[in-house]
Protein backbone atom coordinates (compact mmCIF):
# COMPACT_ATOMS: atom_id res chain seq x y z
CA UNK A 1 0.00 0.00 0.00
CA UNK A 2 1.29 3.49 -0.84
CA UNK A 3 0.10 7.06 -0.59
CA UNK A 4 0.71 9.36 -3.56
CA UNK A 5 0.37 13.06 -2.91
CA UNK A 6 -0.07 15.34 -5.88
CA UNK A 7 0.54 19.02 -5.49
CA UNK A 8 -0.35 20.81 -8.67
CA UNK A 9 -0.54 24.25 -10.22
CA UNK A 10 -3.78 25.39 -11.82
CA UNK A 11 -3.79 24.22 -15.43
CA UNK A 12 -0.86 21.86 -14.98
CA UNK A 13 -2.98 18.73 -15.64
CA UNK A 14 -2.46 17.58 -12.04
CA UNK A 15 -6.13 16.70 -11.52
CA UNK A 16 -6.32 14.85 -14.83
CA UNK A 17 -3.16 12.95 -13.96
CA UNK A 18 -4.62 12.00 -10.56
CA UNK A 19 -7.75 10.60 -12.27
CA UNK A 20 -5.63 8.65 -14.72
CA UNK A 21 -3.47 7.20 -11.93
CA UNK A 22 -6.57 6.36 -9.92
CA UNK A 23 -7.97 4.32 -12.79
CA UNK A 24 -4.62 2.59 -13.36
CA UNK A 25 -4.16 1.75 -9.69
CA UNK A 26 -7.85 1.22 -9.03
CA UNK A 27 -7.60 3.35 -5.93
CA UNK A 28 -9.39 6.24 -4.20
CA UNK A 29 -8.66 9.93 -4.68
CA UNK A 30 -8.90 12.29 -1.74
CA UNK A 31 -9.26 15.86 -2.95
CA UNK A 32 -10.95 19.03 -1.79
CA UNK A 33 -14.35 18.07 -3.23
CA UNK A 34 -14.22 14.71 -1.47
CA UNK A 35 -13.25 16.31 1.85
CA UNK A 36 -15.95 18.98 1.63
CA UNK A 37 -18.51 16.27 0.98
CA UNK A 38 -17.38 14.39 4.08
CA UNK A 39 -17.31 17.54 6.20
CA UNK A 40 -20.80 18.52 4.98
CA UNK A 41 -22.17 15.45 6.71
CA UNK A 42 -21.10 16.67 10.12
CA UNK A 43 -21.04 20.48 9.77
CA UNK A 44 -23.77 23.09 9.23
CA UNK A 45 -24.05 24.54 5.65
CA UNK A 46 -22.98 28.07 6.65
CA UNK A 47 -19.80 26.64 8.18
CA UNK A 48 -19.11 24.75 4.96
CA UNK A 49 -19.51 28.02 3.06
CA UNK A 50 -16.93 29.60 5.34
CA UNK A 51 -14.54 26.75 4.61
CA UNK A 52 -15.09 27.26 0.88
CA UNK A 53 -14.38 30.97 1.21
CA UNK A 54 -11.40 31.00 3.50
CA UNK A 55 -8.58 28.62 4.39
CA UNK A 56 -8.45 30.32 7.79
CA UNK A 57 -11.82 28.78 8.67
CA UNK A 58 -10.20 25.33 8.76
CA UNK A 59 -8.53 26.35 12.00
CA UNK A 60 -11.89 27.21 13.62
CA UNK A 61 -13.30 24.91 16.27
CA UNK A 62 -16.39 23.02 15.09
CA UNK A 63 -19.49 24.13 17.06
CA UNK A 64 -20.32 21.69 19.87
CA UNK A 65 -17.10 19.76 19.23
CA UNK A 66 -13.63 20.14 20.64
CA UNK A 67 -11.70 19.85 17.41
CA UNK A 68 -11.01 22.12 14.47
CA UNK A 69 -12.11 21.48 10.89
CA UNK A 70 -8.49 20.82 10.05
CA UNK A 71 -8.28 18.12 12.74
CA UNK A 72 -11.55 16.60 11.56
CA UNK A 73 -10.26 16.58 7.99
CA UNK A 74 -7.08 14.79 9.06
CA UNK A 75 -8.95 12.22 11.11
CA UNK A 76 -11.21 11.46 8.12
CA UNK A 77 -8.20 11.11 5.83
CA UNK A 78 -6.52 8.87 8.42
CA UNK A 79 -9.58 6.61 8.39
CA UNK A 80 -9.58 6.40 4.60
CA UNK A 81 -5.90 5.52 4.57
CA UNK A 82 -6.30 2.98 7.35
CA UNK A 83 -9.07 1.30 5.37
CA UNK A 84 -6.97 1.35 2.21
CA UNK A 85 -4.11 -0.19 4.15
CA UNK A 86 -6.39 -2.99 5.33
CA UNK A 87 -7.47 -3.62 1.74
CA UNK A 88 -3.89 -3.25 0.53
CA UNK A 89 -4.89 -0.56 -1.93
CA UNK A 90 -3.20 2.77 -2.68
CA UNK A 91 -4.53 6.26 -2.04
CA UNK A 92 -3.99 9.46 -4.00
CA UNK A 93 -4.22 12.77 -2.17
CA UNK A 94 -4.64 15.75 -4.48
CA UNK A 95 -3.86 19.16 -3.01
CA UNK A 96 -4.95 19.86 0.60
CA UNK A 97 -1.30 20.16 1.58
CA UNK A 98 -1.11 16.37 1.49
CA UNK A 99 2.59 16.62 0.80
CA UNK A 100 3.04 18.02 4.32
CA UNK A 101 0.74 15.90 6.45
CA UNK A 102 1.23 12.62 4.55
CA UNK A 103 4.78 12.33 5.83
CA UNK A 104 3.30 10.53 8.84
CA UNK A 105 2.12 7.70 6.60
CA UNK A 106 4.23 4.83 5.39
CA UNK A 107 5.44 4.59 1.79
CA UNK A 108 4.56 8.04 0.53
CA UNK A 109 5.45 9.40 -2.88
CA UNK A 110 5.23 13.18 -3.13
CA UNK A 111 4.71 14.54 -6.64
CA UNK A 112 4.69 18.14 -7.81
CA UNK A 113 3.03 18.89 -11.16
CA UNK A 114 3.72 22.19 -12.80
CA UNK A 115 3.84 23.82 -16.23
CA UNK A 116 4.85 27.14 -17.70
CA UNK A 117 2.38 29.98 -17.37
CA UNK A 118 1.90 30.15 -21.14
CA UNK A 119 0.99 26.47 -21.35
CA UNK A 120 -1.34 26.70 -18.40
CA UNK A 121 -3.10 29.74 -19.94
CA UNK A 122 -3.63 27.93 -23.22
CA UNK A 123 -5.08 24.91 -21.45
CA UNK A 124 -7.49 26.98 -19.37
CA UNK A 125 -8.59 29.03 -22.40
CA UNK A 126 -9.41 25.83 -24.25
CA UNK A 127 -11.05 24.10 -21.30
CA UNK A 128 -13.28 26.98 -20.19
CA UNK A 129 -13.61 28.85 -23.51
CA UNK A 130 -12.18 32.02 -21.98
CA UNK A 131 -9.74 34.66 -23.16
CA UNK A 132 -6.11 34.94 -22.11
CA UNK A 133 -6.79 37.68 -19.57
CA UNK A 134 -9.41 35.57 -17.84
CA UNK A 135 -7.11 32.55 -17.91
CA UNK A 136 -4.29 34.62 -16.44
CA UNK A 137 -6.64 35.76 -13.70
CA UNK A 138 -7.74 32.19 -12.95
CA UNK A 139 -4.13 31.06 -12.66
CA UNK A 140 -3.20 33.94 -10.40
CA UNK A 141 -6.17 33.39 -8.05
CA UNK A 142 -5.76 29.59 -8.05
CA UNK A 143 -2.03 29.65 -7.34
CA UNK A 144 -2.49 32.19 -4.54
CA UNK A 145 -5.28 30.14 -2.96
CA UNK A 146 -3.23 26.94 -3.04
CA UNK A 147 -0.26 28.69 -1.55
CA UNK A 148 -2.32 30.40 1.16
CA UNK A 149 -4.11 27.17 2.09
CA UNK A 150 -0.88 25.25 2.67
CA UNK A 151 0.78 28.18 4.37
CA UNK A 152 -2.12 28.79 6.76
CA UNK A 153 -2.84 25.16 7.60
CA UNK A 154 0.62 23.66 7.50
CA UNK A 155 2.97 26.61 7.66
CA UNK A 156 4.88 25.41 4.61
CA UNK A 157 5.69 26.92 1.24
CA UNK A 158 4.35 24.84 -1.64
CA UNK A 159 7.17 26.00 -3.89
CA UNK A 160 9.76 24.41 -1.59
CA UNK A 161 11.24 21.74 -3.87
CA UNK A 162 12.55 19.72 -0.90
CA UNK A 163 8.97 18.66 -0.17
CA UNK A 164 8.76 16.53 -3.31
CA UNK A 165 10.23 13.23 -4.44
CA UNK A 166 9.48 14.01 -8.06
CA UNK A 167 8.62 17.23 -9.89
CA UNK A 168 7.18 17.04 -13.40
CA UNK A 169 6.77 19.83 -15.91
CA UNK A 170 3.87 18.93 -18.20
CA UNK A 171 4.78 21.43 -20.92
CA UNK A 172 6.15 18.62 -23.05
CA UNK A 173 4.87 15.53 -21.25
CA UNK A 174 1.50 13.88 -21.71
CA UNK A 175 -0.58 12.58 -18.81
CA UNK A 176 0.27 9.01 -19.85
CA UNK A 177 3.99 9.76 -19.92
CA UNK A 178 3.86 11.39 -16.48
CA UNK A 179 1.82 8.48 -15.11
CA UNK A 180 4.29 5.97 -16.52
CA UNK A 181 7.15 7.67 -14.65
CA UNK A 182 5.19 7.87 -11.42
CA UNK A 183 4.00 4.26 -11.57
CA UNK A 184 7.51 3.01 -12.26
CA UNK A 185 8.84 4.98 -9.31
CA UNK A 186 5.99 3.75 -7.13
CA UNK A 187 6.77 0.14 -7.95
CA UNK A 188 10.44 0.61 -7.08
CA UNK A 189 9.53 2.36 -3.85
CA UNK A 190 7.19 -0.45 -2.82
CA UNK A 191 9.88 -3.00 -3.62
CA UNK A 192 12.44 -1.11 -1.55
CA UNK A 193 10.02 -0.87 1.33
CA UNK A 194 9.43 -4.61 1.18
CA UNK A 195 13.16 -5.33 1.19
CA UNK A 196 13.76 -2.90 4.08
CA UNK A 197 10.99 -4.54 6.06
CA UNK A 198 12.51 -7.96 5.48
CA UNK A 199 15.95 -6.71 6.51
CA UNK A 200 14.54 -5.14 9.67
CA UNK A 201 12.71 -8.34 10.51
CA UNK A 202 15.70 -10.54 9.97
CA UNK A 203 18.69 -8.54 11.21
CA UNK A 204 17.23 -6.90 14.32
CA UNK A 205 19.36 -3.79 14.44
CA UNK A 206 17.70 -2.43 17.56
CA UNK A 207 17.68 -5.46 19.80
CA UNK A 208 21.37 -6.16 19.48
CA UNK A 209 21.24 -8.59 22.40
CA UNK A 210 19.89 -11.31 20.14
CA UNK A 211 22.51 -10.85 17.44
CA UNK A 212 26.16 -10.69 18.41
CA UNK A 213 27.92 -7.97 16.46
CA UNK A 214 31.39 -8.53 15.10
CA UNK A 215 33.72 -6.38 17.19
CA UNK A 216 36.96 -5.07 15.80
CA UNK A 217 38.95 -6.03 18.89
CA UNK A 218 38.73 -7.69 22.30
CA UNK A 219 38.49 -4.33 24.12
CA UNK A 220 35.26 -3.50 22.33
CA UNK A 221 33.85 -6.92 23.16
CA UNK A 222 34.80 -6.50 26.83
CA UNK A 223 33.34 -3.01 26.93
CA UNK A 224 30.08 -4.38 25.48
CA UNK A 225 30.09 -6.96 28.26
CA UNK A 226 30.63 -4.20 30.84
CA UNK A 227 27.64 -2.31 29.47
CA UNK A 228 25.65 -5.52 29.52
CA UNK A 229 26.48 -6.25 33.11
CA UNK A 230 25.35 -2.75 34.03
CA UNK A 231 22.14 -3.41 32.08
CA UNK A 232 22.88 -0.44 29.86
CA UNK A 233 21.31 -0.90 26.43
CA UNK A 234 23.77 -0.32 23.60
CA UNK A 235 24.11 -0.50 19.85
CA UNK A 236 27.38 -1.22 18.10
CA UNK A 237 28.44 1.25 15.40
CA UNK A 238 24.85 2.03 14.44
CA UNK A 239 25.65 5.19 12.52
CA UNK A 240 28.33 6.74 10.34
CA UNK A 241 28.66 10.50 10.32
CA UNK A 242 30.29 12.06 7.24
CA UNK A 243 32.62 14.79 8.56
CA UNK A 244 34.67 15.90 5.58
CA UNK A 245 33.85 16.43 1.91
CA UNK A 246 35.91 17.31 -1.15
CA UNK A 247 35.11 20.19 -3.49
CA UNK A 248 32.67 18.05 -5.45
CA UNK A 249 30.78 17.09 -2.31
CA UNK A 250 32.14 13.55 -2.09
CA UNK A 251 32.66 12.24 1.44
CA UNK A 252 36.36 11.91 2.20
CA UNK A 253 36.20 11.35 5.95
CA UNK A 254 33.58 9.81 8.22
CA UNK A 255 33.23 8.89 11.87
CA UNK A 256 31.51 5.76 13.21
CA UNK A 257 31.45 5.86 17.02
CA UNK A 258 31.81 2.39 18.54
CA UNK A 259 28.76 2.39 20.79
CA UNK A 260 25.47 4.21 21.03
CA UNK A 261 23.54 4.23 24.31
CA UNK A 262 19.92 5.05 23.37
CA UNK A 263 18.82 5.76 26.93
CA UNK A 264 21.52 8.40 27.34
CA UNK A 265 21.43 9.58 23.72
CA UNK A 266 25.17 9.17 23.81
CA UNK A 267 27.85 7.83 21.48
CA UNK A 268 31.00 6.34 22.98
CA UNK A 269 34.28 5.93 21.15
CA UNK A 270 36.80 3.56 22.68
CA UNK A 271 40.48 4.48 22.52
CA UNK A 272 42.67 1.74 23.81
CA UNK A 273 45.42 2.44 21.32
CA UNK A 274 48.41 4.77 20.98
CA UNK A 275 48.14 8.44 21.83
CA UNK A 276 48.49 9.61 18.20
CA UNK A 277 45.32 7.74 17.30
CA UNK A 278 43.60 9.09 20.39
CA UNK A 279 44.14 12.68 19.24
CA UNK A 280 42.82 11.80 15.80
CA UNK A 281 39.71 10.27 17.30
CA UNK A 282 39.20 13.24 19.61
CA UNK A 283 39.32 15.59 16.63
CA UNK A 284 36.84 13.47 14.72
CA UNK A 285 34.49 13.34 17.69
CA UNK A 286 34.72 17.10 18.13
CA UNK A 287 34.05 17.72 14.44
CA UNK A 288 31.10 15.32 14.52
CA UNK A 289 29.51 17.20 17.43
CA UNK A 290 30.05 20.53 15.66
CA UNK A 291 28.53 19.32 12.39
CA UNK A 292 25.63 17.44 13.98
CA UNK A 293 24.22 19.56 16.82
CA UNK A 294 22.55 17.47 19.49
CA UNK A 295 24.95 14.56 18.94
CA UNK A 296 26.89 13.71 22.09
CA UNK A 297 30.13 11.80 21.68
CA UNK A 298 32.43 10.89 24.55
CA UNK A 299 35.80 9.25 24.40
CA UNK A 300 36.48 6.26 26.62
CA UNK A 301 40.19 6.52 27.32
CA UNK A 302 42.43 3.52 27.81
CA UNK A 303 42.88 4.29 31.52
CA UNK A 304 39.09 4.54 32.05
CA UNK A 305 38.58 1.24 30.37
CA UNK A 306 41.39 -0.55 32.20
CA UNK A 307 40.37 0.83 35.58
CA UNK A 308 36.80 -0.17 34.95
CA UNK A 309 37.83 -3.71 34.13
CA UNK A 310 40.23 -3.85 37.09
CA UNK A 311 37.70 -2.41 39.54
CA UNK A 312 35.00 -4.77 38.43
CA UNK A 313 37.23 -7.82 38.47
CA UNK A 314 38.31 -7.02 42.06
CA UNK A 315 34.88 -6.02 43.07
CA UNK A 316 33.73 -9.34 44.38
CA UNK B 1 49.51 3.83 53.16
CA UNK B 2 51.58 6.40 51.24
CA UNK B 3 49.70 9.65 51.63
CA UNK B 4 51.07 12.39 49.37
CA UNK B 5 48.89 15.25 50.62
CA UNK B 6 45.57 16.07 52.16
CA UNK B 7 43.28 17.30 49.39
CA UNK B 8 40.23 18.18 51.51
CA UNK B 9 40.52 18.59 55.27
CA UNK B 10 37.92 17.56 57.80
CA UNK B 11 36.88 21.20 58.02
CA UNK B 12 36.64 21.62 54.20
CA UNK B 13 34.40 18.58 54.06
CA UNK B 14 32.24 19.68 56.98
CA UNK B 15 31.68 23.14 55.48
CA UNK B 16 30.81 21.75 52.07
CA UNK B 17 28.45 19.15 53.53
CA UNK B 18 26.63 21.92 55.43
CA UNK B 19 26.25 23.90 52.18
CA UNK B 20 24.92 20.89 50.32
CA UNK B 21 22.53 20.05 53.18
CA UNK B 22 21.11 23.57 53.16
CA UNK B 23 20.65 23.50 49.40
CA UNK B 24 18.93 20.12 49.47
CA UNK B 25 16.70 21.29 52.33
CA UNK B 26 15.62 24.25 50.24
CA UNK B 27 15.16 22.28 47.00
CA UNK B 28 13.10 19.49 48.57
CA UNK B 29 10.93 21.36 51.04
CA UNK B 30 7.31 20.17 50.81
CA UNK B 31 8.44 17.03 48.97
CA UNK B 32 8.66 13.41 50.12
CA UNK B 33 12.40 12.83 49.98
CA UNK B 34 14.10 9.45 50.27
CA UNK B 35 17.88 9.53 50.52
CA UNK B 36 19.59 6.36 49.32
CA UNK B 37 23.28 5.84 50.02
CA UNK B 38 25.42 3.55 47.91
CA UNK B 39 27.38 1.12 50.06
CA UNK B 40 30.02 1.22 51.25
CA UNK B 41 31.76 4.36 50.09
CA UNK B 42 28.88 6.78 50.60
CA UNK B 43 28.08 5.80 54.19
CA UNK B 44 30.25 8.48 55.85
CA UNK B 45 29.08 11.21 53.50
CA UNK B 46 25.44 10.15 53.81
CA UNK B 47 25.62 10.08 57.58
CA UNK B 48 26.94 13.67 57.75
CA UNK B 49 24.80 15.01 54.92
CA UNK B 50 21.47 13.72 56.19
CA UNK B 51 22.13 15.41 59.54
CA UNK B 52 22.34 18.71 57.64
CA UNK B 53 19.06 18.18 55.78
CA UNK B 54 16.36 19.83 57.85
CA UNK B 55 13.45 17.81 56.46
CA UNK B 56 11.54 14.68 57.55
CA UNK B 57 13.42 12.44 55.14
CA UNK B 58 13.57 8.66 54.89
CA UNK B 59 16.96 6.97 54.60
CA UNK B 60 17.95 3.72 52.97
CA UNK B 61 21.04 2.08 51.50
CA UNK B 62 21.70 0.04 48.39
CA UNK B 63 24.61 -2.24 47.65
CA UNK B 64 25.83 -4.06 44.61
CA UNK B 65 28.52 -6.53 43.78
CA UNK B 66 29.53 -8.82 40.97
CA UNK B 67 29.69 -12.52 40.52
CA UNK B 68 32.33 -14.23 38.38
CA UNK B 69 31.46 -15.05 34.81
CA UNK B 70 33.58 -17.21 32.56
CA UNK B 71 32.78 -15.14 29.47
CA UNK B 72 34.03 -11.87 30.93
CA UNK B 73 36.91 -10.56 33.00
CA UNK B 74 34.47 -8.39 34.88
CA UNK B 75 31.80 -10.81 36.03
CA UNK B 76 28.15 -9.93 36.29
CA UNK B 77 26.88 -7.02 38.39
CA UNK B 78 23.97 -7.61 40.71
CA UNK B 79 22.25 -5.83 43.55
CA UNK B 80 23.44 -7.34 46.83
CA UNK B 81 21.35 -5.16 49.12
CA UNK B 82 18.22 -3.61 47.68
CA UNK B 83 16.23 -0.80 49.26
CA UNK B 84 13.56 -1.64 51.82
CA UNK B 85 11.57 1.58 51.60
CA UNK B 86 8.76 2.02 49.06
CA UNK B 87 9.88 4.88 46.82
CA UNK B 88 6.90 4.92 44.44
CA UNK B 89 5.96 8.58 43.78
CA UNK B 90 8.69 9.73 46.19
CA UNK B 91 11.63 11.96 45.32
CA UNK B 92 14.86 9.99 45.45
CA UNK B 93 18.33 11.37 46.05
CA UNK B 94 21.11 8.85 45.47
CA UNK B 95 24.22 9.55 47.55
CA UNK B 96 27.60 8.54 46.17
CA UNK B 97 31.10 9.07 47.51
CA UNK B 98 32.62 9.53 44.07
CA UNK B 99 31.39 9.50 40.48
CA UNK B 100 33.98 8.90 37.80
CA UNK B 101 32.66 7.21 34.66
CA UNK B 102 29.10 7.17 36.01
CA UNK B 103 28.45 3.59 34.89
CA UNK B 104 27.69 2.34 38.39
CA UNK B 105 25.44 5.27 39.10
CA UNK B 106 23.61 4.82 35.80
CA UNK B 107 23.04 1.18 36.68
CA UNK B 108 21.69 1.96 40.14
CA UNK B 109 19.57 4.77 38.81
CA UNK B 110 18.04 2.43 36.20
CA UNK B 111 17.41 -0.15 38.89
CA UNK B 112 15.59 2.36 41.10
CA UNK B 113 13.55 3.67 38.17
CA UNK B 114 11.72 0.35 38.19
CA UNK B 115 10.14 1.34 41.51
CA UNK B 116 8.51 4.37 39.82
CA UNK B 117 9.75 7.22 42.01
CA UNK B 118 8.59 10.77 41.25
CA UNK B 119 12.18 11.80 40.50
CA UNK B 120 15.75 10.57 40.83
CA UNK B 121 18.69 12.89 41.36
CA UNK B 122 22.28 12.40 42.39
CA UNK B 123 24.46 13.87 45.06
CA UNK B 124 28.12 12.95 45.13
CA UNK B 125 30.91 14.11 47.40
CA UNK B 126 33.45 13.93 44.57
CA UNK B 127 32.93 14.22 40.82
CA UNK B 128 35.42 13.87 38.01
CA UNK B 129 33.59 15.67 35.19
CA UNK B 130 36.33 14.95 32.64
CA UNK B 131 35.82 11.22 32.90
CA UNK B 132 32.05 11.15 33.12
CA UNK B 133 30.79 8.89 30.35
CA UNK B 134 27.11 8.75 31.16
CA UNK B 135 24.69 11.64 30.97
CA UNK B 136 23.39 11.22 34.51
CA UNK B 137 21.49 13.75 36.63
CA UNK B 138 24.23 14.88 39.07
CA UNK B 139 22.37 17.64 40.90
CA UNK B 140 24.78 18.17 43.76
CA UNK B 141 28.52 17.61 44.01
CA UNK B 142 30.88 18.44 46.83
CA UNK B 143 34.18 18.82 45.02
CA UNK B 144 35.41 18.30 41.47
CA UNK B 145 38.45 16.09 41.25
CA UNK B 146 41.06 15.06 38.67
CA UNK B 147 42.63 11.66 38.09
CA UNK B 148 44.48 11.56 41.42
CA UNK B 149 44.19 8.45 43.55
CA UNK B 150 42.21 9.38 46.65
CA UNK B 151 41.29 7.77 49.94
CA UNK B 152 39.39 8.79 53.04
CA UNK B 153 35.86 9.83 53.93
CA UNK B 154 34.51 6.60 52.48
CA UNK B 155 37.05 6.10 49.71
CA UNK B 156 39.35 3.14 50.13
CA UNK B 157 42.34 1.37 48.78
CA UNK B 158 41.74 -2.34 49.17
CA UNK B 159 39.18 -1.58 51.90
CA UNK B 160 41.65 0.51 53.95
CA UNK B 161 41.28 4.26 54.51
CA UNK B 162 37.52 4.69 54.46
CA UNK B 163 37.44 5.95 58.05
CA UNK B 164 39.91 8.79 57.54
CA UNK B 165 38.13 12.08 58.38
CA UNK B 166 39.78 13.84 55.42
CA UNK B 167 40.31 13.09 51.73
CA UNK B 168 43.92 12.50 50.77
CA UNK B 169 45.88 11.77 47.62
CA UNK B 170 47.95 8.62 47.69
CA UNK B 171 50.86 7.52 45.55
CA UNK B 172 50.06 5.39 42.54
CA UNK B 173 51.25 1.80 42.45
Amino acid sequence: MAVITISRQVGSLGDELASYLSSKLNCAIIDRAHIMEILSASCPPDEINKLNDSAKAFNNIIPDKEITYKELMISKIDSIIEEANTNNSDVIIVGLGGVVFAKNYKDVLNIRISASEATRQKRLMKKFQIDSGEAENLISIGDKKHKRFVSLLWNRDLSDSSLYDLSLNTDNLSIEECAEGILSLLEKKKMRSLITKEVEETTDVINHQTVTPVFKNESEAEFARILDLYHIEWMYEPKTFPIEWDLEGNIISAFSPDFYLPKFNLYLELTTMEQKYVNKKKKKAQKCMELYPGTNVRIVYKRDFEELVERLSKFN
Amino acid sequence: MDIKRIVYSKEDISNRVKELGAKITNDYKDKDLVVIGVMKGALYFMSDLTKEIDLPIKVDVIGFGNIPDTTSKTGVVRITKDIDIDIKDKHVLIIEDVIRTGLTTAYLSSHLEKYEPASINLCTMLLNPNRLLMTIPVKYSGFEIDDSWLIGYGLDKEEIGRNLPYIAEIKRK
